[in-house]
């Protein structure tokens, strides 16, 4: 904790605050780039999918979406769907846990004290997750550094760190919290603004102060003072020159929304225009954004559903309501991945060609592959925009794929040619073929 | 021979024009020296260095008559000699004459680092509301529930842990072990947990629930909470540290956010690390929760218990210039206290020139550290809004509670009530300007507010006298702002009064601030305020390694502490013949004392130990790795205790290695380099003083002998007064000392310095003398004196320009 407020007012620094801005306007950083800026972001939806509804029948370019992909219709030729890929991580933790814990990492759980509804207790994944090793590989370099590297958003997490409501690790046992709260995350970006903004709001009326109390001290004691106001000039100086430097109108957020089941949509929306923003002023090229939790409990009363979203998961499959419902709850999950496409899509990007969803792509999992069985099989990817060069606008079928050969296949479309990830038993024969 | 004389030595010789017997000092100094010193000692190309100094008349009167003028050293007498000697004293060598032609003022000063966060924490601290806490209680309060969380109606136990170290194995922790333990099992058998599993008070315990039996713990599966308050001895980071096998979480100075979760068990890790920068002389809120059980989902009721498991917790600290220990109970107390805002934001190093942090200078480096500072604090009250204001997230009050928030704090930010048009410039104005954004405008106040030379110059906005008092007052005493009860006596006008002024003072010396204050001093008296390097030959002293030198450090502050806070006289902190120790300092030195024995007081060799300048640890900061170093010891006790100043050597010299002078003990070794004319000098004063101390190794273990030799421990000092000291070995060096004026005076000025931060005779050029002589008159208090220091200066009208 201390460290992060001290890092967070050396971030607010007046004279180290120019830098980063500085680097990624367009006009400075962009002149002549050479390669292409790529993004990537991990969106999660928890408690599996109902798979008829879910997954396309055919194979390959020409395919139908089916009711809880509809919304994704607008993007169908920037559309791939992986079917047959499974979470095979095994060890302590129960499916949930694993499925969570394991999604990004590919690696089994440390043994712990976390309880789940079966199988024995586990703690933290042991390693980090992808989305952390692509930031890392890209911080690593000054060409594609950003001032974030990575930002982890949330919609309605919980307030408690476990298993369950983690998946982003920078380490093994090392979880990162995602932020849910549009405020706090609004902060993070455009605090130094926002302060920088009040600062010089008082300027006048501190110069005004400082030679009142200037004409009130001996001529020798005042010396300090005419010092000191100088020192102020300056800085009201640096604050004028370093104006405007976000590249953008920073965002206006409604104030007061509260953390509150029923405010998801609202929340949902304010989290995917940050997101799109912080991509635009290029504060990341890494993001997440992880609605609830493993076993998340979301009670979607806009969609006229009264359940929570874990209950309802665990009814059989003849219970054909439960599977409605189901089904509109990934419906809905799927609108906020196409609204966040739209939002790519109208974005031009910065210095580049095209819009940011060409150079971004978005990803869609769960911890699941379906609910009431809790498989870890066919567990969802899918995945939206141009940022990896993948071949889209298909649907592709495996047979048990592990899935950490995908989150390779993320890692080397950034050049990072890691030649495993997570537990290695589960890289052989290297990436997933078939992508590009 | 002192250095300041030297130009003196080594001035070209003047020729006498005619006989001494009847000239005043004036005219021998203008005949005789004024060619080569200047006709105000201010210096020539040949004695370029200007004759000012800390000698006394007779010791200029001695080196005058031994070597002046340089050509014919016989020209002068003694009588004629002691009058030039106090001539140029009076007239401009002697720190008075010094003050006299360029008069010392109190100048315009910005708060030191120091000053500025004591400053923000307590202003912020002010809309807080500390308990009422009995300042005897050590230890934190345990609450022990017999359910893995902490339902009130599960707790079993609550009473007062002085540390938080336990091993509670397989059993509960009220020492119960489980029944179904295998009698093979010896190591299991029904025995305490450890030695600090202090058995509850017998009235403390909570009535167990009526009529049934009393419920036991279930050792597969309880929890603790510690609660209460740490209070941080110096300023830095902390580094907290709990080992345990179990579920923890630890909050120290944030209720909300803790510095370490580990709720989750995840791998084989028991040691889990958080850290955290504190400030001097403060309570910060801390809670520990421990929680044998599997966390998640219950699932106990449906399988059966395995056999229980191990589980054990400790609560250690890394303080900033410390090892690794559990948390000593002193540093505890069971009462919770509010949070403290501690700003983090680097600033440049305060000025320290003159030996004592002043901010009489700015850079711009320190304008820009104000202003990360003032948005640091901003941020942190902004986040606190609803604690700190009462001002709940879109009640309709919202608006007025903001604004009376940032009058109060503005009011406490400059020591006093706001003038009407300051309120509208500061409050009003910045409302106004912000509009509908209320966070905005209480940002813009604050930043305002701590950007302003009101509060960053606190002399410098033209206070009514009764709260310049109080201001003042409480820079001296804690380095801080005003409290509420000072505050209260200078609205009713008390703080005019002398007496008023001295009983806030006393009231202010109980607060642990003042504590930390004097503490600063003493380390900073002894030069110890930094971290020395204590590494030691390890093949001469074995076992003296980092947890030995921390050991020394809590020993030697156990001391200072038990001396100026209890019996207070000054002269004990050079005379007392008592050491504070634990298990580990005991072994090392021989004492006799269980091996994990915490600390106490005991006599140790009370025939050769005289307070501090025997405590091992300033004996084994003034060594080398292996030999002791009379150089270092002689010149701490010089310019340290006696306050000589002494300059450094021109060249920077290697001591000649013992090995290569197997013959020859230390003292000769150093005799023998120091021989040359160009060292005595100063060495002829210095090394004395230091070889007193030769009984006493590098680590500061008494010695009778060294390479087969008796020990020679004879030393000498020619003081002020014109006497020649002589005293062997440390005991009777300790009593020179505290029996010395010149050492009594040094104390005082230096005390003085390092609280008022202005220099002394700013005061009066009698100031100086005054102070001592009450100094004096009270026992040579320490407590009183500060008070005496903090209240004259407080009180002082006009400050002579």
């Amino acid at each position: 904790m201390a460290r992060t407020r001290r890092e967070f007012v050396r971030d607010l620094g007046l004279s180290a605050a120019a830098m980063p801005f500085l680097l990624n306007l367009p006009s400075l950083g962009f002149a002549n780039q050479a390669k292409r800026k790529q993004r990537i972001v991990f969106m999660f939806s928890p408690n599996g999918v109902v798979p008829k509804t879910f997954w396309p029948d055919e194979e390959g370019a020409k395919f139908t979406l089916k009711e809880s992909l509809k919304p994704l219709e607008p993007f169908q030729n920037k559309t791939l769907i992986l079917n047959g890929v499974c979470d095979r991580v095994r060890g302590d933790g129960d499916a949930h846990m694993r499925g969570m814990g394991c999604l990004l990492t590919g690696i089994e759980l440390h043994p712990g004290n976390v309880q789940g509804g079966s199988d024995t207790p586990a703690g933290w994944a042991k390693g980090h997750s992808i989305d952390q090793e692509i930031k890392n590989h890209l911080q690593k370099d000054a060409t594609t550094k950003t001032r974030f590297g990575s930002l982890e958003f949330g919609v309605m997490v919980p307030e408690r760190a476990d298993t369950w409501t983690r998946w982003v690790y920078t380490a093994g046992n090392k979880p990162v919290a995602p932020i849910d709260d549009p405020y706090q995350m609004f902060n993070k970006l455009y605090g130094r603004t926002k302060d920088k903004a009040a600062l010089a709001s008082i300027l006048d009326d501190l110069t005004g102060d400082l030679k009142k109390v200037g004409g009130a001290v001996s001529a020798a004691d005042k010396k300090l003072l005419d010092e000191h106001a100088a020192f102020v000039r300056a800085m009201e100086k640096d604050l004028k020159e370093t104006k405007e430097t976000v590249g953008h109108a920073v965002p206006k957020l409604e104030p007061g929304v509260k953390k509150d089941n029923d405010n998801i949509p609202k929340i949902s929306k304010t989290q995917i225009d940050l997101m799109v923003n912080a991509f635009a002023a290029d504060f990341t090229r890494v993001a997440s954004l992880q609605y609830t939790n493993s076993v998340g409990m979301a009670r979607m009363k806009w969609l006229d559903i009264a359940e929570g979203h874990h209950e309802l998961s665990h009814e059989p499959d003849n219970n054909d309501k439960a599977q409605e419902k189901l089904t509109k709850i990934n419906k809905w999950f799927a609108e906020q991945l196409a609204y966040m496409a739209k939002r790519l899509a109208e974005t031009p990007e910065p210095g580049g060609s095209g819009s940011l969803l060409d150079n971004t792509l978005i990803v869609w999992t769960n911890e699941l592959g379906k609910g009431n069985s809790h498989t870890l099989d066919n567990i969802p990817f899918v995945m939206v925009g141009g940022g990896l060069d993948f071949k889209m606008g298909r649907s592709l079928k495996y047979s048990k794929q592990p899935h950490n050969k995908l989150l390779m296949s993320f890692a080397h479309a950034f050049g990072n040619n890691i030649k495993d990830f997570g537990n290695p038993a589960f890289c052989a024969g290297g990436a997933l073929t078939g992508l590009v | 021979m002192r250095p300041h004389t030297l130009p003196l030595v080594c001035a070209l010789g003047l020729l006498a024009a005619g006989s001494a017997h009847a000239q005043t000092g004036e005219a021998i100094y203008k005949d005789q020296c004024a060619r080569c010193h200047g006709a105000a000692g201010e210096g020539t190309k040949k004695a370029p260095a200007p004759l000012v100094g800390d000698r006394s008349v007779p010791q200029l009167a001695t080196v005058i008559d031994r070597t002046m003028p340089e050509d014919d050293p016989d020209k002068l007498d003694a009588a004629g000699s002691k009058k030039v000697a106090q001539y140029i004293f009076d007239t401009f060598y002697s720190p008075q004459a010094q003050a006299r032609i360029k008069p010392p003022r109190v100048e315009l000063s910005h708060l030191t680092i120091r000053q500025y966060r004591n400053a923000v924490a307590d202003v912020i601290g002010s809309f807080r509301f500390p308990p009422k806490a009995d300042p005897t209680q050590q230890g934190l309060r345990g609450d022990y529930f017999n359910s893995r969380g902490f339902q009130n109606d599960k707790r079993l136990i609550q009473r007062t842990d002085g540390e938080v170290n336990f091993d509670f194995k397989v059993g509960a922790p009220d020492g119960t072990q489980p029944v179904k333990v295998e009698p093979s099992k010896k190591d299991d058998k029904k025995e305490p947990p450890k030695k600090d599993a202090v058995p509850p008070k017998k009235d403390e315990p909570k009535k167990e629930p009526e009529k049934k039996e009393p419920a036991k713990f279930d050792p597969h599966q309880f929890s603790i909470r510690w609660e209460g308050s740490v209070v941080a001895p110096e300023t830095g980071l902390y580094e907290f540290v709990v080992k345990t096998d179990q579920a923890l979480r630890l909050w120290v100075n944030d209720n909300k956010k803790p510095l370490i979760d580990a709720w989750v068990k995840s791998g084989t890790d028991t040691e889990f690390r958080g850290s955290l920068f504190l400030l001097a002389g403060r309570p910060y809120p801390v809670r520990l929760e421990f929680s044998k059980a599997k966390q998640g989902v219950d699932d106990s009721k449906n399988k059966p218990p395995p056999p229980p498991k191990n589980a054990f917790i400790s609560l250690h600290w890394k303080r900033p210039k410390g090892t690794l220990e559990v948390i000593p109970a002193r540093h505890l107390t069971p009462v919770k206290f509010p949070e403290v805002a501690v700003i983090e934001s680097p600033f440049p190093p305060d000025d320290r020139s003159l030996g004592w942090e002043r901010g009489t200078s700015i850079s711009k480096e320190w304008e820009s550290a104000t202003t990360d500072g003032a948005i640091e604090a901003a941020a942190y009250v902004l986040t606190r809004l609803p604690e700190l204001a009462g001002a709940q997230d879109g009640a309709k009050d919202r608006d007025a509670k903001l604004k009376a928030f940032c009058l109060k704090f503005a009011e406490r930010a400059f020591r006093r009530p706001l003038a009407d048009d300051e309120k509208k410039l500061f409050i009003d104005r910045q409302f106004e300007g912000a509009g509908t954004d209320l966070d905005l405008a209480v940002k813009r106040v604050l930043l305002f507010v701590l950007k302003s030379p009101r509060f960053l110059y606190p002399d410098a906005g033209n206070l009514p006298e009764n709260y310049a008092v109080a201001g003042k007052l409480a820079l001296t005493l804690w380095d801080s702002f005003p409290d509420t009860p000072l505050l209260d006596a200078a609205a009713k006008g008390q703080l005019t009064n002398r007496a008023e002024v001295a009983k806030q003072a006393e009231r202010m010396m109980a607060d642990p601030r003042a504590k930390a204050k004097l503490r600063e001093f003493l380390f900073t008296w002894l030069k110890l305020d930094q971290s020395p390097d204590l590494s030691k030959d390890e093949k001469r002293f074995p076992g003296f390694d980092a947890a030995v030198t921390a050991d020394l450090r809590t020993s030697l502050e156990l001391f200072l502490d038990d001396v100026v806070w209890n019996d207070g006289d000054f002269r004990k902190l050079l005379l007392a013949d008592d050491l504070y120790v634990n298990g580990r300092l005991a072994k090392f030195y021989g004492i006799n004392l269980p091996p994990d024995a915490g600390f106490t007081k005991v006599k140790f060799e009370a025939d050769k130990r005289s307070g501090v300048v025997t405590h091992p640890y300033l004996l084994a900061v003034l060594a080398y790795n292996a030999e002791t170093s009379p150089i270092h010891r002689g010149v701490f006790v010089a310019r340290g205790l006696l306050g000589i100043s002494i300059r450094p050597p021109k060249d920077a010299f290697t001591p000649l290695a013992a090995d290569l002078h197997p013959k020859l003990t230390t003292r000769e070794r150093v005799l023998l380099q120091t021989k040359p004319a160009a060292c005595a000098g100063c060495h002829s004063v210095m090394n004395p003083l230091g070889f007193a101390l030769e009984n006493f190794d590098a680590v500061g273990k008494f010695r009778g002998t060294e390479n087969g030799k008796p020990v020679d421990a004879v030393g000498s000092y020619d003081t002020r007064a014109g006497a020649t000291a002589k005293f062997t070995g440390a005991k009777e060096l300790g009593k020179f000392l505290a029996a010395s004026p010149e050492v009594a005076d040094a104390f005082t000025e230096r005390l003085f310095h390092h609280y008022v931060k202005q220099p002394v005779m700013a005061y009066g050029l009698t100031k100086p003398d005054e102070l001592v002589k009450t100094f004096s008159e009270n026992g040579y208090n320490v407590r009183k004196l500060v008070v005496d220091i903090a209240v004259t200066t407080a009180t002082v009208k006009t400050p002579p320009k």
